[in-house]
């Protein structure tokens, strides 16, 4: 891999070539807000656009969303003027007006100095109550768990993920791996007396035979073991009592 | 002879779907068929798709609800929209709208009870200058007037 020095904020950082900007900043401790971006989902960014930053580039400047903007030799961002939170609170703002029941949206947005909006409110609780409609659900369960339970429905200001029919998924496992990715928390899920609910549908877990603690959906186990071939009894034991 | 409902039901959808590739590409045109023969696209013609093409019903099913072309719910025989643009609103579209409304007993964007019509607003047809537009099946009649506008309906639908 070819590799590249840019600059970030005045600091000279050596990288490989094509990663975006907003993974170099992370791992030099650069803080550039993000909400739909997951470093280990390749189709995800790109949607909530509060990581813009400024690339200038060939005495060029553009306004980019650095979760999907590769870093190439001369590039030089800067993610702290005037302009960039000036977008942002614009971005902010509208995003508040969309999910403001979201406390992610509001802390987010009261950094940025955001806690009033223009526009009309879309409150309480309905069909889309904290989702901001950025995909990651998706992508997480079409990419990484390979299981395409949901799909984002709808069109225009109501989109937003679902299973068919909003009914309980044939294939979904209950991994919940949706609900911990969403940026905003938006995807229900909940657990009680060693059964899962998520996506309208009960998922039955297996108790660790140590300490009894309900961890995993059997239908996530049926689909490791069918996809991997692991022998069963490794989900006997929790991750704490495997070893 | 649940069972038996359901294998005949399969093979209504299986008709259209073997005239196409098995193929992604393929997907839009079937519901678009689908579409046409039951004048909406059937659950089971989706999971029906899903299985023979090895494709996840939650993508089909994503494709359903965005394209304006396709309907989820059982739809009329005919349908009529009526066009709520600017232009057509100020040339006398509610009065279509209601007129409609009262005489086939159906409120819009609904369907008659006996199937044989849905009723839909649409905004701006691209027709403004035959204002008010009202759409029987595709087919544009401009300048429609409310004590006309089912006379118009009849006579396209009984040919
Ligand atoms: S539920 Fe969460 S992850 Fe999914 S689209 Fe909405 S905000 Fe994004
Ligand atoms: S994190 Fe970059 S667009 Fe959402
Ligand atoms: S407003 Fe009806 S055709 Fe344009």
């Amino acid at each position: 891999m070819e590799k590249i020095s840019v600059v970030i904020d005045g600091r000279t950082f050596e990288a490989e070539k094509d990663t975006c900007v907003l993974e170099v900043a992370r791992r030099n401790g650069i803080y550039i807000p993000s909400l739909c971006y997951n470093s280990e989902v390749t189709s995800s960014g790109g949607s909530c656009r509060v990581c813009l930053v400024e690339a200038h580039q060939g005495g060029r400047m553009r306004l980019v969303t650095s979760c999907n903007y590769p870093v190439r030799k001369g590039l030089e961002v800067k993610t702290d003027t005037p302009l960039v939170h000036r977008i942002r609170r614009g971005v902010l703002e509208l995003l508040l007006a969309r999910v403001p029941d979201s406390e992610v949206i509001r802390e987010m947005a009261a950094a940025e100095g955001v806690t009033e909006v223009r526009f009309r409110k879309d409150e309480g609780e309905n069909e889309r109550y904290k989702c901001i409609a950025c995909a990651l659900c998706v992508n997480v369960c079409a990419e990484v768990v390979g299981v395409h339970a949901i799909a984002m429905v709808e069109r225009g200001a109501d989109k937003k993920p679902a299973t068919p029919y909003n009914k309980p998924s044939d294939v979904c496992i209950g991994c919940g791996a949706c609900a911990y990715a969403c940026p905003t928390g938006a995807i229900e899920l909940k657990e009680k007396d060693g059964v899962r609910r998520i996506w309208h549908k009960d998922f039955k877990m297996v108790r660790c035979s140590v300490c009894g603690t309900p961890y995993i959906p059997e239908a996530q186990v049926d689909w490791i073991v069918s996809k991997t071939g692991k022998d069963r009894s490794f989900f006997d034991k929790c991750p704490d009592h495997r070893f | 002879m649940k069972e038996m409902t359901q294998i005949q039901d399969v093979s209504r959808f299986d008709r259209i779907i073997d005239r196409y590739e098995r193929s992604e590409e393929s997907l839009l045109a079937i519901l678009q068929d689908f579409q046409r023969e039951f004048h909406y696209v059937p659950e089971e013609g989706i999971r029906r798709l899903s299985e023979v093409m090895g494709v996840p019903a939650s993508k089909i099913y994503a494709m359903g609800t965005f394209y304006k072309a396709l309907s989820l719910t059982p739809r009329g025989r005919h349908t009529i929209k009526v066009c709520t643009g600017t232009a057509c609103h100020l040339k006398g579209a509610p009065q279509i709208l209601e007129t409609l409304e009262r005489e086939l007993r159906v409120k819009r964007n609904g369907t008659t009870e006996d199937g044989e019509f849905t009723l839909e607003c649409v905004n701006c047809v691209g027709a403004c200058a035959m204002a008010p537009v009202t759409l029987v099946d595709e087919v544009y009649h401009g300048k429609t007037r409310p004590s006309k506008v089912m006379d118009i309906v009849r006579k396209q639908v009984e040919g």
